[in-house]
């Protein structure tokens, strides 16, 4: 017994299995990947969705109603996968595209086809090209550590690291550009797995995929829980949020004034609590301290904002350079408060 | 040098001759122009023939219209234009001119 989806393919309804209409599903996402710097992709895509509409009803008769799986991959042979396409039309845009793979680019994803828990030790493995087994061994020794938060770090990077979805994500995990070949690739181990999936399905009496199945269910369950507690925790600590983020902002602006004060001062002119310092003192406080207590501010606000409004991730160039500024703010902050501290021992 | 890459090279730089010649006898539907060239051999997948089509839109080579159809929903028929029977005069000559050229070479 098998779920069917109707789908409007051309202006036609069909009704299609679920494994199949994943795959075609799939299919169609990575050709439109494929086509998109083409112009007026809708249009191709509309063409081939007319031509798979063709090519389905020539399948149905009065004994046979539903689209199987067997008549998607047909239909996909026919029309070809990207990388065939490819293969035919530009091989020697192809070509460029392959031999420029030197330049990696990696993007953090979770790794959610090689998950243990939430596949955050996949994808950070995939990050930094090495063996996932080292990155949960290495976390299992920080929870034998006392003292390290790597439980709560690993929650916060399983809600704010973004899942490899499409095609395009998974290559960019793992550092492959996002060419026609890869994309293709990928789209026929996706092939292979909705096949593996229903193979899984059949074989479930194999005591291995039971025990697997179980331990999934435990993941999810317990993943569930994690997050429902999570969404919870955000939804308690929100108001305190919004205080603290308006305590900093004031303490920005404040900041932001210490430093107009302090260049008003270079030219001799007296005004504020902080004259007995010299200016430059409180210029290199005061804006290292608006990058201190900033940064994290705008990082926080942008990933936050990003689970809702599906902004893109920043690239890797900003946040290395946005670490190696809050790491030298910290050094400068530090330096001039042991300043301000050498004389006014007390206050502040 | 492998074969089958030459050969495929060669298919493919006559398609567009071949679309074009296709639709100088009149007006086609696009599954009935892919069938065609895909019993021809002349393409392996029929992705490949979407964007093409696309493109020689785009240039101005085709143009299409509705046509309503007895089984669902209307149909695209492609048709030359006035540029696109220009262009596949042009297409003609160098065509007769490499088939006489490989034939003096075959002598």
């Amino acid at each position: 017994m098998k779920k069917t989806l109707s789908v409007n393919l051309g202006g036609l309804i069909y009704q299609i299995d679920e494994d199949g209409f994943n795959l075609l599903d799939e299919y169609l996402n990575n050709i439109r990947l494929h086509f998109r710097k083409e112009q007026g992709v809708d249009e191709i895509m509309a063409d081939m969705e007319s031509r798979i509409s063709d090519l389905f009803s020539e399948k149905l008769s009065p004994q046979k109603k539903v689209i199987v799986i067997a008549d998607v991959k047909e239909v996909i042979t026919r029309l070809g996968n990207p990388d065939q396409i490819a293969g035919e039309e530009e091989e020697e845009n192809a070509k460029q595209s392959t031999s420029s793979t030197g330049s990696r680019n990696r993007q953090l994803y979770r790794d959610t086809d090689n998950k243990m828990i939430g596949g955050v030790a996949a994808g950070l493995a995939a990050w930094i090209d090495c063996d996932a087994t080292w990155v949960r061994l290495i976390m299992v020794l920080f929870l034998i550590v006392p003292y390290t938060p790597i439980l709560l770090v690993y929650i916060i990077a399983w809600i704010v690291i973004p899942p490899a979805r499409t095609a395009a994500e998974k290559l960019n995990m793992h550092g492959e550009d996002v060419t026609i070949d890869n994309i293709g690739k990928t789209v026929t181990d996706g092939f292979n797995k909705v096949q593996q999936k229903a193979n899984d399905y059949i074989d479930s009496g194999k005591p291995r995929s039971v025990i697997m199945k179980i331990s999934d269910t435990i993941v999810a369950v317990v993943a569930f829980l994690l997050k429902a507690l999570l969404v919870l925790v955000l939804i308690v600590c929100c108001p305190i949020i919004f205080v603290l983020s308006i305590c900093l902002i004031l303490l920005i602006v404040y900041a932001g004034l210490i430093a107009f004060g302090g260049s008003i001062e270079m030219f001799n002119l007296s005004w504020g609590p902080l004259q007995h310092f010299s200016p430059l003192l409180n210029i290199s406080t005061s804006i290292s301290a608006v990058f201190l207590v900033g940064i994290p501010l705008t990082a926080f606000a942008f990933v936050i904002l990003r689970q809702f409004l599906h902004w893109h991730p920043m690239s890797n160039a900003l946040k290395i350079s946005l670490t190696i500024i809050w790491i030298i703010s910290i050094i400068v902050f530090c330096i001039s408060l042991s300043y301000i501290w050498a004389v006014y021992p007390l206050t502040l | 040098m492998n074969v089958d890459n030459v050969k495929s090279q060669m298919r493919k730089g006559m398609l567009e001759y071949c679309i074009l010649l296709l639709l100088h006898k009149g007006k086609a539907y696009s599954s009935n122009i892919i069938q065609k060239l895909y019993d021809a051999h002349l393409i392996v997948v029929e992705g490949t023939l979407y964007p093409l089509l696309n493109r020689l839109k785009n240039d101005g080579l085709l143009s299409y219209e509705w046509v309503e159809s007895t089984q669902g929903p209307p149909r695209k028929y492609y048709k030359l234009t006035d540029n696109g029977e220009v262009f596949l005069k042009e297409l003609e000559d160098a065509w007769d001119e490499l088939n006489e050229t490989v034939n003096q070479l075959k002598e």
